[in-house]
């Protein structure tokens, strides 16, 4: 990490600079700088593998399934997200996104743990290490893995504002449960595992809420650099008047807000999936987008195996991400190195990679809200006519 | 709208894929292109009273004499390069020499450059202009015609710029030995740009960024017309206001410009009917073709067109003046004055030639094709290729097959997407037409492909060692290794032939089918923004042939299609010269081709065989 940010200025959070500084000599001799961030890297991305795993088993446990299958797609899971050409990148560059997707992925992993924790039947006790011990004093304290949750989102959030979108799924999902309830849609449901859950709210949030507005750097919302990135923001602020750049600032942020409220309200019967769906919007139109957020939208896509057979065009969206990750190494090639591209090439294939996650979102949201109806209706005539015309 | 498309995509492909290879072939005519015209203001070419003169021509008769009794006399490079720089340092300007060796995978290469800097008399220095030439003629891709007056006018325009203070920058003259070589290692010292097969010299003397470069090839005793080469290494062009300059100079001080060494001829035409031959849409498209097809032949093998072609890796606008040999009527006098000229109008450059001036086709000196005009060619092709992928994924989910009603619950059991009944009139009481839905095997035709192009890289890391080029008999084992690797793989990996499991699997073959044109059509349209001849060749190559693969129930006919497909993906390390070539530029001047032919042409074909035998 050190070599890459060196002299330069970075707005990150402050937290990074102990790792910066956690040189252990004897390690650091042996194997010198190069080889530790290397290992620190691929720990983090193993670790955010492990993390997704456990996301799975925990939103598939209801399902029927063999084990042998489980084992299979777990093996496929880890393979998928740790050889995906959008993770490794990234952190090859030792970019700050991998750890934050690992962040990201462990507070989602501990909710689902919790939240699978108490209804789950003794058959899974590998699962609740620490649980026993809760159950009785559960009203007293937060349980560890909802702390752990909580905590992991704060430090999330506090790496990377955009999370704050994410809050309110969160919770969610730790007062209810991973496990896909798409297809039997209905109002939210509480499940009834702590006893008090506004004493839990005010303590706990607002203490978590005290250590983000402390430390956070507010770099995302004021959008100091604008040296090109993946996303779509950088190149509407360079084209515009500087007198606009506060209203237009505050229309982008909010209007990330936006989606918040719509998703969960009409995912409330399945957190997790609101979830993932605000982390493609995330990918799609946060400030400081990396390679790594797309990379984490496909991961957890992967994780999401019920909706797959609902999706309408996966291929063509698959091939967009493909024509924009091809696209934008070349634009950026010829633009900065080759000359005789510009801004413009880069930008037209930063709007493909929109593009590719936008079909993604609109997809994810159609295929979620099917299955339901699919279950319900499986002999639909109308719309199965349609189907086999549209699914590709 | 979906279901207008899907119902007519057959008619669409085909449509798609005429008008695009029509297109390909307007290129050439006259309708599609426009009169060149020049974009930066600042150039201002040609409006200057030019300086040099007949005691110039004279300086450069001597500087010929010189170097004539040098190359009678058998002199070593290194003797060459020690006169070069004396005669630099004679006239007064900061000279010195480099000596470099390749060791390549054939030979190995070495040799002297010998190179000067005027510094700039107006500014400090941070720019600089090159005029270069080297000691082998560009005369048939370096076959050893000497490029002596080319060295000697580079001699003699030293001497000429010494005399004036209107240069607003640094001025290097560089004589390179060889024919590329040279240059490569002038470059890639002057750049800091190491290449692990080369021990160059490090630049005593140095200067700023390089801006432009000129390279004069000069091989005959008199020269009628001037020739433009300007292709790069990997299909890069400079920048089109260069050209457009040079040739208006060269125009205005009555020398004819021509593109390439391409000089009017009638002769090629005389198979037509005569009244066609005199034409003049018909004479315009036969030139104009011609021009296109030596174009195409540089930019698409990357290899460049001439020792300027060098300088575009380093961000350079540079271009190569080639004199045609002739016996007259023009001479040192002529060139001198239209280098002088050129060069005066790049001095007027405030800052680099940037203007979106980089995307051409040069059908003639003064007749070009805009990038709107020549770039759908090729995207046609690509979305006709994109369109038939997406139409075989969606062939290979669903079946329209014939279940007898008593099956049909069963059916419908098993797989449970079971689609829109609908009664047929045709159909027995019994039986009804089912549209069935399978299940694609997605993951594992996705490590057929990665397997596929695993093995393009090695047989490109297999091409590029050093033991490969020692054998003779390389290719041919190499061939039959690619040929009969996927036969004996095929062989070993039996599927199982579950008769249950093949009526809800869709056949492999159609989703690795889908998947190869999607991939190719991906291929292609990338490409095309980077080297346009290479996608077009693509476009050509891989178009028709993956769109119409498939397998055939005799196992005879499946196998000789898949010989056609590794044939035309393989077959040419069989090539001899040829490849021997891709392989020397891509070991010496860092040519992709060989690379890209390996691991993305080699394996797109391959699976296109595999379509047929799986």
């Amino acid at each position: 990490m050190k070599g890459i940010y060196e002299g330069g200025v970075f707005r990150h959070s402050p937290l990074y600079i102990p790792v910066n500084y956690l040189r252990l000599p004897f390690l650091f001799n042996l194997f010198g700088e190069d080889f530790l961030s290397a290992a620190l890297y691929t720990g983090v991305d193993v670790f955010a593998a492990y993390a997704l795993v456990r996301i799975w088993t925990a939103r598939q446990r209801k399902q029927t399934l063999s084990s042998e299958s489980t084992e299979s797609k777990s093996s496929l899971l880890i393979i998928i997200y740790t050889l995906n050409p959008l993770i490794i990148l990234p952190s090859l560059a030792r970019s700050t996104s991998s750890v934050d997707n690992a962040v990201l992925l462990t507070a989602i992993c501990l909710a689902c743990e919790w939240s699978t924790s108490e209804v789950a039947s003794p058959a899974h006790k590998e699962t609740e290490v620490s649980s026993p011990s809760l159950t009785d004093k559960v009203d007293q304290a937060t349980p560890p893995f909802a702390l752990g949750a909580l905590f992991f989102l704060a430090l999330r959030t506090h790496l990377s504002i955009d999370a704050l979108i994410l809050v309110p799924p969160m919770f969610m999902l730790i007062f209810s449960s991973p496990a896909s309830r798409l297809r039997r849609p209905g109002p939210f449901k509480y499940a009834q595992k702590y006893d008090r859950p506004y004493s839990f709210l005010r303590q706990d949030f607002v203490e978590i809420s005290l250590f983000i507005l402390l430390w956070t750097a507010l770099a995302a919302l004021t959008l100091p650099s604008l040296t090109p990135n993946p996303g779509v923001w950088w190149y509407f602020f360079t084209e515009m008047f500087d007198h606009f750049r506060p209203f237009f600032l505050m229309v982008f942020s909010l209007h990330l807000l936006l989606y918040v409220a719509p998703i969960c309200i009409k995912f409330q019967h399945d957190p997790l999936y609101s979830i993932f769906i605000l982390i493609g919007i995330l990918a799609t139109l946060k400030p400081y987008p990396t390679l790594s957020d797309h990379g984490l939208f496909v991961g957890m896509w992967v994780v999401m195996s019920e909706v797959h057979p609902y999706l309408r065009h996966p291929l063509p969206t698959l091939l967009t991400l493909l024509h924009s990750s091809l696209l934008q190494p070349l634009f950026a090639h010829l633009w900065l190195t080759h000359g005789t591209g510009n801004a413009n090439f880069y930008y037209a294939s930063t709007l493909v990679g929109a593009c590719a996650g936008g079909l993604g979102i609109v997809d994810s949201i159609w295929a979620g809200l099917r299955i339901a109806v699919e279950k319900g209706e499986s002999r639909n005539e109308a719309l199965e006519e349609k189907e086999v015309v549209t699914q590709q | 709208m979906f279901s207008l498309i899907y119902r007519r995509v057959s008619v669409l492909r085909l449509a798609l894929f005429i008008a695009g290879y029509v297109w390909m072939l307007v290129i050439p005519s006259s309708q599609l292109n426009r009169g060149v015209y020049f974009d930066e203001n600042a150039l201002q070419p040609g409006q200057v009273n030019t300086y040099w003169n007949w005691k110039e021509v004279r300086d450069a008769d001597v500087f010929l004499e010189q170097l004539e009794r040098l190359r009678d006399s058998n002199a070593t490079s290194e003797q060459r390069s020690q006169f070069l720089m004396n005669e630099f340092l004679k006239i007064g300007l900061s000279a010195s020499t480099q000596s470099y060796e390749f060791t390549g995978i054939h030979k190995v290469i070495n040799g002297t450059n010998a190179y000067a800097i005027l510094s700039s008399p107006r500014v400090s220095g941070a720019e600089a202009t090159v005029i270069s030439a080297s000691w082998l003629s560009r005369t048939n891709e370096g076959d050893g015609t000497l490029n002596l007056r080319g060295v000697a006018t580079v001699l003699a325009l030293s001497k000429f710029v010494k005399g004036y203070s209107l240069w607003a920058r640094d001025i290097i003259f560089v004589i390179s030995d060889g024919y590329m070589e040279g240059m490569q290692a002038w470059l890639s010292a002057y750049h800091g740009a190491p290449q692990s097969n080369l021990y160059a010299q490090s630049l005593e003397l140095t200067s700023g960024v390089i801006w432009t470069a000129i390279n004069i090839d000069y091989p005959g005793h008199s020269l009628s017309h001037l020739g433009i080469f300007h292709e790069g290494l990997n299909g890069r062009l400079p920048n089109q206001d260069l050209l457009n300059s040079f040739q208006y100079i060269s125009r205005r001080t009555g020398v004819p410009v021509v593109i390439y060494d391409h000089k009017e001829e009638d002769s090629q035409l005389n198979w037509l009917p005569s009244s066609m031959q005199n034409h003049h849409e018909i004479k315009t498209y036969a030139a104009q073709a011609r021009n296109l097809w030596r174009h195409v032949g540089f930019q698409a093998s990357g290899r460049g067109s001439g020792v300027h072609g060098l300088f575009h890796q380093y961000r350079i606008d540079a271009f190569t003046m080639f004199a045609l040999p002739a016996s007259g009527p023009h001479g040192f006098h002529s060139l001198g004055r239209i280098i002088e000229s050129t060069m005066r109008t790049t001095n007027n450059l405030l800052e680099r030639l940037h203007a979106s001036f980089f995307f051409y086709v040069l059908t003639n000196s003064d007749r070009f094709v805009k990038i709107g005009n020549f770039l759908p060619s090729a995207i046609l092709i690509s979305v006709a290729m994109m369109f038939g992928g997406l139409h075989v994924w969606v062939d290979a989910a669903w079946v329209w097959t014939n279940v007898t009603k008593g099956e049909m619950k069963e059916d419908e059991k098993k797989s449970v997407e079971n689609k829109r009944l609908e009664p047929q009139p045709t159909a027995t009481p019994h039986t009804a037409m089912v549209w069935v839905r399978r299940k694609r095997s997605v993951l594992d035709v996705l490590f057929i492909m990665i397997g596929t192009h695993i093995f393009g890289a090695s047989t490109f890391f297999v091409l590029s060692s050093r033991w490969y080029n020692t054998v003779s008999f390389g290719p041919v084992v190499l061939f039959a290794v690619a040929y009969a690797l996927p036969l004996v793989l095929r062989q070993l990996i039996s599927q199982p032939q579950d008769h249950l499991a093949v009526s809800s699997l869709a056949p492999a073959h159609l989703v690795l089918k889908a998947f190869n044109l999607c991939l190719s059509s991906t291929v292609i349209s990338i490409i095309t923004v980077l080297n346009f001849s290479l996608a077009a060749c693509l476009a050509v190559a891989l178009g028709i042939p993956l769109s119409t693969s498939s397998p055939s129930s005799h196992k005879v006919v499946s196998l000789v299609k898949y010989s056609a497909y590794i044939v035309l993906g393989f077959g040419w390390i069989l090539l001899g010269e040829t490849t021997k070539r891709v392989i020397w530029n891509w070991d010496i001047l860092g040519v992709w081709l060989l690379p890209f032919l390996c691991i993305v042409y080699f394996p797109l074909m391959l699976q296109a065989a595999l379509v047929c035998i799986i």
